[in-house]
């Protein structure tokens, strides 16, 4: 057991740095205080920032040399990623398609989609995103009603999909769609990759709960798809899908980097507020930052846990899930003591100098529960594929979809 | 970065969870409530040499890290085996450079008990009922020496606890202020570790059971309401089990880091074990609320150890009062 970088880390750590600030012109970082960038306006530098970092080695550290990656550790990823946080570089551009599409295509594409994508995708050439989320069909992914029928050489689609974070920047998308409505739902599924700017896609921003908008709803009118752009056998999307799917809980969480606010940033923020407060507010605030600040080392460290496992060759399994749940918890704790902290100024949506960070990431949180797996629907996963406990009785996978609803409901 | 055991540290765990399993149970903690002997007992530790694993070899110990210690207690914490390895870890921390008491800890020649607050009239301490000879802090100086034993109706008999008067004291280290808090610190990370396996081991007897047990049709752990509560319950023993690692580890490997993540872990454990045999009973529903079954044994164990050693309240108050004051290097 040891904290400390090994001296190859060490090695790789120091290059990194050195790399960073030798491009620090050429990229884009937060300012003090600044937790997030926007897509919508800030597209351009976002490209441009993912591809000085990619052609400067630091994109796709763990990917194979073959398809544009570095063919690199899992601890050299993470030590990326934590030098890009040291350095204020926001989240890159494609981190959907670099967390969930690429695997999936490499996975599942043939080598001429593979050859064709995945380079472009690393670069941010292309920006990727997700369509699996509808309107009818969140948590119950497999109830989804986008359809998709041959004719001739294409697949022509019709449908909606929601909550689709980047499709407004996006190149290309991993769209799951239904193929055969008479067989039984979690069967009749294929995956394709989508052309988001082919005739008929049409993406219209959503506004979420805290008033930005980072994802969108997607409408797909006779939107043709050569069934070259398959992504694995017909009928095969759902196995495809949990690819996606599994990446995605790894990729939230699920190593030991924080959802929203890293827990030294919530100490400073503490540091400075505690202060401010009158004194037998101080003691029932300490209680609070205490219990957040446990909650946030408990996720890390349970993350680090998992990094060695899988940097030791091990495979990652539904255990990810856990590393979303604690991260996701952890989060709320340090989001509602941040807010807490402020004073009076926690009834407004920023401090009186317009700091907004912490109200921000508190209207933001309620979507992380949500968001890559519910709460309750992860907990499922754990229970029946962790602990073993066993699942629900369904009544909906043996039927055919187009039957409707096992209950004798309308679908 | 290697935040896991080694092969040595897995063999000592292997081997601590046999030696246990043989030598102590709920069944002897039930016993223990109605004057039944404490297991393993004191010479039976000392035989196989837990009580000496942080004790230096020059003292007839292993001299090994905590970490060590921290793994064979998690064992003990799960069959709520007695006495309590946080009276060794703690007293072998005070004993440092004590050699002939460190060699009578090591061998189990005597009992020896750390007491919390006043040595004229203590609060209550581990494992004292059973103890002869106290270690205190009496203004700043470390002493040794006997006293009066008050126990009192026991909660969980695992734990020996007693209030106690010392009535012969000797001065080991003047000014011992950092010693003894570090040594506190030290004690509550194994009593963390303890708490782990406890927890560890109520979630899995509520896990089989809840695979079992039919009410309804079918087998209650299909059931979302409990499910949930087992895993998140499991959920919470991750996390503890990588504060209490950590929090181990940092005692030898980075002490500036031990006061923080031992509050990390104490705090945790509190909360952890405290949840995981709660719902070990509820999940058993009315068969877990009684004498016989041994979910109990293990409530009672949380509800001790939660307010033993710092309670909660003031291990999240130290983590708040360090994690301001630039412990996590903000």
């Amino acid at each position: 057991m040891d904290f400390d970088d090994s001296p190859d880390e060490a090695g790789y750590r120091a290059h990194v740095r050195s790399t960073l600030e030798q491009h620090a012109d050429e990229l884009l970082r937060l300012a003090p205080g600044q937790e997030a960038v926007d897509a919508r306006t800030q597209e351009a530098e976002m490209r441009r920032t993912q591809r000085v970092l990619h052609d400067a080695g630091l994109v796709g550290v763990t990917w194979p040399r073959e398809y544009g990656g570095q063919g690199g550790t899992l601890l050299q990823q993470s030590i990326v990623g934590q030098e890009l946080a040291r350095f204020r570089v926001p989240a890159l551009i494609n981190h959907i398609g670099m967390g969930m599409c690429g695997p999936t295509v490499i996975a599942h594409g043939s080598q001429d989609q593979r050859d064709r994508y995945l380079a472009r995708l690393l670069r941010a050439d292309d920006v990727w995103c997700q369509l699996f989320s509808e309107p009818a069909s969140g948590s119950d992914l497999a109830a989804l009603r986008t359809t998709a029928v041959r004719d001739g050489d294409d697949w022509v689609v019709n449908g909606q999909k929601v909550w689709t974070t980047l499709a407004h920047v996006s190149d290309y998308g991993i769209l799951l769609t239904r193929t055969d409505p008479e067989r039984p739902k979690h069967a009749g599924l294929t995956m394709f990759v989508v052309d988001m700017h082919a005739p008929g896609v049409t993406v219209r921003p959503l506004r979420q709960m805290g008033g930005q908008s980072d994802f969108n709803e997607v409408f797909f009118d006779d939107v043709r798809i050569p069934d070259s752009e398959r992504l694995g056998e017909p009928g095969e999307g759902w196995r495809v899908a949990l690819t996606t799917l599994m990446n995605e809980r790894v990729t939230i969480g699920g190593a030991g980097s924080a959802i929203g606010a890293p827990v030294e940033e919530f100490a400073r923020h503490a540091r400075e507020r505690l202060p401010l407060l009158d004194p037998e507010r101080q003691v029932l605030a300490r209680q609070a930052v205490g219990r957040a600040v446990v909650a946030a080392l408990g996720a890390r460290y349970t993350g680090y846990r998992r990094l060695t496992t899988l940097s030791q060759g091990g495979i990652p399994g539904p255990e990810a899930s856990a590393g979303k749940l604690a991260g996701t918890e952890a989060a709320h704790l340090m989001a509602d003591a941040g807010v807490r902290l402020l004073g009076d100024d926690a009834v407004y949506a920023a401090t009186a100098d317009g700091d907004d960070r912490w109200q921000r990431t508190q209207s933001w949180l309620p979507g992380i529960s949500i968001a890559g797996g519910t709460d309750q629907v992860l907990r499922n996963i754990l229970g029946e594929r962790v602990l073993g406990l066993p699942a629900e009785p369904r009544l909906d996978k043996t039927a055919a979809f187009s039957q409707g609803r096992p209950d004798g409901g309308r679908r | 970065m290697n935040f896991d055991l080694d092969d040595d540290q897995r063999d000592i765990a292997s081997g601590a969870r046999d030696f246990f399993r043989g030598s102590a149970s709920p069944a002897a903690a039930r016993a223990g409530l109605e004057g039944g002997a404490l297991e393993p007992g004191r010479k039976a530790l000392a035989d196989i040499g837990f009580l000496g694993i942080t004790v230096p070899e020059s003292a007839g110990g292993s001299g090994r890290p905590l970490l060590d210690l921290a793994v064979v207690a998690e064992q003990g914490g799960a069959v709520l085996a007695a006495p309590s390895l946080v009276t060794a870890a703690r007293a072998a921390v005070l004993l440092a450079d004590v050699p002939d008491l460190a060699a009578r800890l090591a061998d189990g020649s005597t009992a020896f008990a750390v007491l919390d607050g006043s040595v004229d009239g203590s609060a209550p301490s581990v494992d004292a009922a059973e103890a002869t000879t106290f270690l205190g802090l009496d203004g700043r100086s470390f002493v040794v020496g006997e006293g009066e034993v008050v126990p009192g109706r026991p909660l969980d008999a695992t734990r020996g606890l007693a209030s106690v008067r010392m009535t012969s004291r000797r001065v080991l280290v003047e000014d011992a202020g950092d010693l003894w808090a570090r040594a506190r610190q030290v004690g509550a990370v194994v009593m963390a570790a303890e708490d782990l396996g406890g927890a560890d081991r109520c979630v899995q007897v509520g896990v089989s059971y809840a695979q079992e047990r039919e009410a309804f049709g079918r087998r209650i752990g299909s059931y979302q309401a409990v499910k949930h509560m087992l895993v998140d319950a499991w959920v919470g023993v991750e996390q503890l089990r990588s504060l209490v690692w950590w929090a181990a580890w940092a005692a030898d490997g980075n002490p500036a880091e031990l006061p923080l993540a031992a509050s990390a872990a104490k705090a945790c454990a509190a909360t952890t074990f405290e949840r995981a045999a709660s719902t070990l009973i509820q999940v058993h529903g009315g068969i877990g609320f009684t004498w016989e079954h041994d979910a109990h044994l293990y409530w009672r164990r949380a509800k001790v150890d939660r307010l033993l050693l710092g309670d909660e309240a003031e291990h999240l108050d130290a983590v708040a009062r360090l994690a301001v004051s630039g412990a996590l290097g903000a």
